[in-house]
């Protein structure tokens, strides 16, 4: 029987699929996918009253990214874990980069009752917040329920004793007030450590994403390559 | 045969030339703006969500709710008839976009939710908001209600001093929101777009 041998041609034709596949392979190994964080939905918008009795709305905040989370001063140890968290990515801001968009942090309050500006004032200065970044706030009840549990979605309820139960939760929302990220559970990686990564996949859009390039950022939005 | 091409080459080479131009101009002017994708003027928000419900008043004693326009487009927008400036600002351009849409303008509806329920009744509303373009529908409703949903539509309101000839005037949010025919909020489009790129984004949806 004789013996079928593959010539030049089939197997320059063979490897040519295989050699784009490696191209490709490599393309993607070296330049790298653009990341983006979902646009989940719009934040709420909001009339809140800070530790200094000056009014914060989320127009003062439009164009600025901001990490919100909620509690009250008086939860002691329940807010421990989070405050420390916030303190930890406030610290460490020098390790991502938005170009020249502010990074801010507003933690709201769900005990207007207690926390009048001055408790407030008093709650930041003992966890070390900088006030330059960190805003502590909050409104009259109606307002609130609408803000935080509704726009939020974050779930509180007063026990009757002065404390509450409540959702520990952080919520990341971009310049255009669309919420990029919210986080109610620490995982593997601590909780600084992925929002730190989250504002910096968003900052790198926001110094990136003009002309062409919004066309690669937009199909990126469309193809969810969400990190 | 005279230089590096004899005439009949020469000529060949010019209309092979001149074919060559037709075609890339025809594919630029053409094909290329088909291909290109569209840019919005706004944000795009990708929610699985439905826009927050509503369920809000109009003139004639009827109540509104967002279901009630599935199959259309909704433009949001959130103002008052005492406003001085930016909501007649906005309103115009509004009317100027459905005017740029033409007939495809009747499968939009814009809608201004009133953020003075004290002041705006939806017969007042009405009157205002068709001043800018006959189909316009403008809603009110209690001030928790009103307060419920523009927190939830993103904007922030306060009433602030005015003048004796206007009374208190509201700060507020001057973003307009974009509902698909689906009911899921789209997008969200600054003061500063104008009526083209307003109509262009409108039109992606439609």
């Amino acid at each position: 029987m004789r013996r079928k041998t593959l010539s030049r041609k089939t197997l320059i034709r063979s490897a040519i699929p295989v050699l784009v596949i490696i191209l490709a392979a490599a393309a993607f190994a070296v330049f790298e996918p653009i990341q983006v964080l979902p646009r989940i939905r719009l934040a709420p918008g909001y009339l809140l009253t800070d530790q200094s009795a000056a009014t914060l709305t989320s127009e003062d905040v439009r164009g600025d990214i901001v990490l919100y989370n909620f509690g009250y001063s008086g939860c002691g140890e329940d807010c421990a874990q989070m405050n420390g968290t916030m303190a930890a990515i406030q610290s460490r801001l020098g390790e991502v980069d938005v170009g020249d968009t502010n990074i801010r942090f507003v933690t709201i309050s769900f005990d207007p009752a207690q926390d009048t500006p001055e408790a407030l004032a008093e709650y930041a200065n003992a966890i070390g917040a900088d006030l330059d970044k960190w805003t502590f706030a909050t409104a009259e009840p109606g307002h609130l329920e609408n803000v935080v549990k509704a726009g939020f979605r974050s779930y509180y309820e007063d026990r009757g004793d002065g404390s509450f139960t409540f959702d520990p939760k952080f919520v990341l929302v971009d310049g255009w007030g669309v919420i990029r990220g919210e986080y109610r559970y620490q995982t593997q990686t601590s909780d600084s450590d992925k929002i730190l990564r989250h504002i910096d996949i968003l900052g790198e859009e926001i110094r990136n994403s003009h002309g062409a390039a919004s066309l690669a950022y937009e199909a990126a939005h469309f193809f969810l390559c969400y990190p | 045969m005279n230089g590096l091409l004899d005439k009949a080459w020469q000529r060949r080479l010019a209309a092979g030339l001149l074919v060559a131009l037709v075609g890339v101009a025809f594919a630029w002017f053409f094909i290329v703006p088909r291909l290109r994708p569209h840019i919005f003027s706004g944000a795009v928000i990708q929610s699985t969500q439905k826009a927050p419900r509503l369920e809000l008043d109009v003139a004639g004693g009827q109540t509104v709710r967002m279901t009630d326009f599935e199959g259309q487009v909704v433009v949001v927008y959130f103002g008052y008839t005492f406003c001085p400036d930016i909501c007649p600002a906005t309103l115009g351009k509004l009317a100027d976009a459905m005017e740029i849409l033409g007939d495809r303008a009747d499968e939009v509806q814009v809608m201004m939710v009133s953020i003075d329920p004290e002041r705006d009744t939806p017969e007042m509303l009405a009157e205002y908001v068709t001043h800018f373009h006959p189909d316009f529908i403008g809603v009110t409703g209690d001030p928790q209600t009103v307060n419920r949903v523009a927190t939830l539509y993103g904007v922030y309101y306060e009433a602030t001093e005015g003048t004796a000839e206007t009374g208190y005037t509201i700060d507020h949010t001057t973003t307009v929101m974009l509902v698909d025919k689906e009911g899921f909020l789209k997008l969200v489009l600054l003061f500063e777009g104008t009526a083209a790129q307003i109509a262009a984004d409108i039109e992606y949806f439609l």
